[in-house]
This record gives structure tokens, sequence and C-alpha cells, in this order.
């Protein structure tokens, strides 16, 4: 995909199963764009898109079975929740009396009941993306597109919107795929994960699949360090001096022996020994060459 | 309560309220596709040009201007009533009081500023607030948007200057001695003033409404197209009055106000006092109706090409 001169994606080919997918990346990596050409929005400049079987920009149909929750403001501040999400949905295609049902059931499972009849103007950051949330939903799509959908939220805000991600797949039934810049949304929410890095695709895979090879062990003795970096190096363990303790990376329970056993040979007593489970942050920091994606806490 | 109602209640089996949460379900109705959605942004059209659902403020400025119009019909029925009742039916011909076909000379004005001020808010408000980007992911295009909303402000346009007319039937009709009399001899005027009505309404829509496309400010094209209108009128009168011949009618024939009146001209055979001082009126009636067509099909088109392959 091509604007002008800058090419926003440039051999970019995944498939996106059922469950939560994330869509990770910096800002301009190309993640806003994917999902609009999956919803036909934009045009590839080569290649094609589909999704549950159909081109979006070919067939306008297929969209009443998705659902877009954009990153940018999109609610008209003049009208209520229920009014909107009740026109939103007749759009999607929905009778008007069906339409007003499904809005106010939507908005009681994302947390807005008693608010849908105030005018969105008063909402806050947090009820707004709710709002935006409801409406990709109101019409209850198969397959639900989320840019950024964490964004402006405090802490909080955060959790619960995330936690609404997980409700919309688990209880729901319906798939999504979440674009987002910060590692701990997708670590937390995604069941596999795709990470664009400048327009091309650099990283996919099970988010647990992940994090798994990244578990390391991290050990601290109280003296003679250099002797048990000697005595697991003799028996091929790779270690990295971390701080003042060491860390044994892809580590499996068969390294806890040798562990052991060089502990004793170095006569090195032992402070601390715990598993460590990297941030997604790192292994792509490592791996992406140093990509400037931001860890959220 | 009384003891009696006491005891009643005592005697109850104490039952405590159970809350059930019936989960989510699954959609399982009709899904109606891109028709219902192209019907929603219609609807939707109509109800903004209206104010309806709105606050009281949103309703002041279409209502006010749909009240200005169906008084300038009122006043001309009381006129022509009033005369036919005071100096006869005959006499009062002879007064050549406004009629249908001078109707929307007099009210095109107030058709235009009316299209100024409110169509705009069909388009400005959806592209400034990102809600097209919510239309365009649902099954409709961008020509099904445009469209749908262009059809909306037509509709209530249509109305507006269909209303007074209504009216001043009504009021010519029950102002005669024999209204059915008055309807059997003046039927014809019927299907003309909907015809000049619908002209004069679908190119002042379209002219708004290709306006709009351009900002997303409503004020921006509001005033854009005032000014527009407010300059156009008078600077091509008295250039086509200073020029006179051939150039001065062609140059008359630039003021925006009067394109549609031309054809209601044509439509009524007849010249209406606002085109009676236009040199453009002298010119053959196929070059009026033309020049109204191309001032009508050549904006939609440029609208229709904007709206097209729209993107957010």
């Amino acid at each position: 995909m091509q604007y002008g001169n800058v090419v926003a994606l440039n051999g970019v080919s995944f498939d996106v199963s059922e469950g939560i997918t994330g869509l990770l990346g910096e800002n301009g990596a190309g993640k806003s764009t994917a999902i609009k050409i999956f919803l036909g929005l934009i045009r590839p400049t080569s290649g094609a898109a589909s999704v549950l079987g159909r081109n979006a920009s070919v067939s306008v149909d297929v969209r009443a079975r998705l659902g877009y929750m954009p990153e940018h403001d999109c609610l008209p501040t003049h009208v209520s929740a229920a009014e909107f999400l009740t026109h939103m949905a007749e759009v999607s295609g929905l009778p008007p009396s069906l339409a007003r049902t499904r809005a106010a059931d939507t908005l009681r499972h994302t947390g807005l009941f008693e608010e849908r009849y105030r005018s969105m103007g008063g909402y806050s950051t947090g009820m707004k993306q709710r709002v935006k949330l409801s409406q990709a939903l109101v019409h209850d799509p198969a397959f639900v597109f989320l840019d950024e959908p964490t964004a402006g939220l405090d802490p909080v805000g955060r959790e619960e919107m995330l936690a609404l991600v997980r409700k919309t797949h688990r209880e729901f039934g319906i798939s999504i795929l979440l674009s987002s810049h910060l590692m701990a949304d997708v670590e937390r929410t995604c069941d596999r994960i795709l990470v664009l890095q400048g327009g091309q695709l650099v990283q996919s895979g099970e988010v647990g699949h992940f994090t798994k090879e990244t578990e390391t062990v991290f050990i601290e003795v109280d003296t003679n360090r250099d002797g048990l970096v000697a005595a697991l190096d003799r028996r091929g363990v790779q270690v990295v001096l971390d701080g003042g303790g060491l860390t044994i990376e892809g580590a499996d329970e068969s390294v806890y022996d040798l562990v052991r056993d060089a502990l004793v040979e170095a006569e090195a007593p032992l402070r601390r020994m715990a598993p460590r489970r990297r941030a997604l942050a790192e292994l792509f920091r490592r791996d992406g060459d140093d990509a400037d994606i931001g860890a959220a806490t | 309560m009384t003891n009696g109602a006491m005891e009643r209640a005592d005697a109850l089996p104490a039952r405590g309220g159970t809350v059930f949460d019936i989960g989510y379900r699954n959609y399982t109705g009709p899904r109606e596709g891109r028709l219902r959605a192209r019907l929603a942004v219609y609807k939707d059209g109509v109800r903004t040009a209206l104010g309806l659902g709105r606050g009281g403020r949103a309703k002041i400025l279409p209502w006010l201007f749909i009240g200005v119009l169906a008084a300038i019909g009122v006043v001309m029925s009381l006129l022509a009533g009033a005369a036919n009742r005071y100096i006869g039916r005959a006499a009062a011909q002879q007064l050549n009081l406004p009629s249908h076909a001078d109707y929307y000379g007099i009210a095109s004005i107030v058709l235009f500023v009316f299209a100024a001020v409110v169509a705009p808010d069909l388009l400005c408000r959806d592209r400034r607030e990102g809600v097209l980007n919510l239309y365009l992911v649902r099954p409709l295009t961008g020509t099904d948007y445009i469209i749908a909303r262009w059809a909306a402000f037509l509709t209530v346009l249509v109305a507006a200057a269909w209303l007074p007319q209504l009216i001043l039937l009504t009021g010519l009709a029950m102002g005669d001695p024999s209204p059915l009399s008055y309807l059997r001899q003046h039927w014809l005027d019927i299907p003309r003033f909907l015809s000049a009505g619908a002209a004069i309404a679908l190119y002042t829509t379209t002219l708004a409404m290709l306006t709009a496309s351009f900002t997303t400010r409503r004020a921006y094209a509001s005033v854009f197209l005032v000014g527009l209108f407010a300059i156009t009128t008078p600077f091509t009168t008295a250039l086509a009055i200073e020029l006179g011949g051939t150039a001065g009618r062609w140059i008359s024939m630039f003021n925006l106000t009067n394109i549609p009146v031309h054809v209601n001209d044509v439509i009524f055979n007849d010249v209406s006092q606002i085109t009676s001082v236009a040199p453009a009126r002298e010119l053959s009636k196929s070059i009026l109706v033309s020049w109204y067509f191309a001032w009508t099909l050549i904006p939609a088109t440029i609208l229709w090409l904007r709206y097209r392959r729209v993107a957010p």
C-alpha cells in the first residue's frame, strides 16, 4: 500500500483466525492502514485482503458482519448514546424496532445502560471509548476491528476496556483484530500477535509461544558468581550477567538440575533463584532491531 | 397500612427479588442490508434538516424558514381572497395579483437562504465529527451516503416549496364563490407548481450540498452560499443592463437566483415578477431549460465524484 512516495505496507501477508489477534507496531507502522484495507475503505496498490472470505471493497454486504472501532473521535456530540446506537444498527441493516432493542442490550453489556439517554457531548473519555466499542458491536458482527481501543484512557479505564475486549470474544463469541502500540495491552488480551514495523510484518505467532520462548531464570548468589558462571559453562548452559546476578535464557525444567550441580561445584551460596517471563517489549526490542514499541505500565 | 392489611402482608411468604443475567444474546433477526442502510441515512437526514429529535435550538431555523415560506402563501391567498370578495373576480384579475406562477419568483430567495443555512448540516457535521467513517464501514458506499443525504434535503425542500402553493391553492379555491368550479378551471396549476417547485428544490439542494462537501464547517458553507446569491444577483443584473444586447442577456443568465425561476416561467408559460426585468427572459425556452440542467447536473456530478471514493 503506497501513499504518494510513502510505502505504508510492503509485502505483508498474514491470516487472522478466530480469537483475539493483536496487531502491534509503533505509530506509522501501518496498523490502521491494514485495518482500513480489510474493511474495504482503501484499496491496496497491489495485492488483496479478504475478511470472512470476501473482499470488503468489492462486496459491500460483508460489512454488515464487521465492526470497526476507530482510534479517532467519531461520535456526534448532540445525540444520546441510545439514539446513536439505534441509528448505527439501522445503518448496519437491522430493522428499526430490533435496532432499538439491540442498542439497549449492547449499552447494558458495555456498562452504559444508565447513561444511555444523556447527550454524548458530556461523556468522559472512558465513556466515549465504550460508546465507540458499542457501536462496533451493536449489529452483532462476526469480526471486529479495534484500532487502539485504550487510547487516552487512564490505567483503570484501560483495564476496564481490556476486560470488555476479552469479554467481547469469550462471552459474545466475536473474533477481534486489536491494533495497539502498547505491548502490555496485547500481551494481556490477545491469543495471537502480529508485529508490524515500518510497513512490514516482522513477527507473528501465539502470544503464549513468545512468552514461553523468552522465559528466563534469574539467579543471585552471595559470593563466587564467576565460579558459578564457569561451572554452568562447563555444563553447556549459556548465561548472561544481569546486575549482581545472572540470567539463563530459554530455560526449561532440566536446567534447574544443572544449576543445582553448578552451585554445589562452585560452592556459591544461593540467595535467590526465580523464573522470570520477559515482557514482549524486551523480545521485540531485541528481535525487531530496537523497535521503539512502548511497553505501557 | 391498616391492621388487616399488615396481617395479610405478614401472612405472605417472604420473597426476595431475583435478578437474572440473561447474558449476551446473538442477533438472529433479519439483516436488511444496503437498502435499510440507505433508508436509515435518508431518515436521519430528514430529521436533521428539520431538527426533529434535537433540542429546541436545532428546530428554530428550519421551522422559521418553513414558517416564512408558508406565510408568503397565506398572505398571497388572503390578498387574492379579499380582492375577489370585495371588488369581484373580474376586477381582481385586472389587478394582476401574485399567483401560482409568481410564488417561486417571490419565495426563491427564502428557499436559497433556507438551503444555505440548513443543508450544510447534513454533510459538514458527519465529516467534522468523524461519523462518516462509521457509515462507510457499514453496508453503505460513498455514493449511497451522498444520494441518501441529498434526497433527504431535497424531500424537505420540495415539501417546503409545495406547502405554500397548496395553501395558496386552498385560499384561492375557498375565496371563489364556487371552489369546485375554480379547481376545474385551474387544475393545470397543480402539476405546474408541483413541477416548478421540484425544479427549484432540485437546483437549490444540489448547489447547497456541493458547497457543503468542500468544508467541515457549516458556517463557512452557509456564508459562501448566501454571499454567492447576494453578490451574483445585483452584479449580474447591473452588468446585464449596462451591456445590453446579446452579451447582456448571457450575463443575466449568471444570476443564480433566477436560473430556476426561468424554468418556472417556462412551466407556467408566463413571466414572473422577478424575471420580468431580467434580459435573459428574451432567450429561447430551450436555452433557459438547458442552462438550468447544466447548473443542476454538473454540480450533482461533481458532488457524486467527491463522495464516490471518499475514504476516512
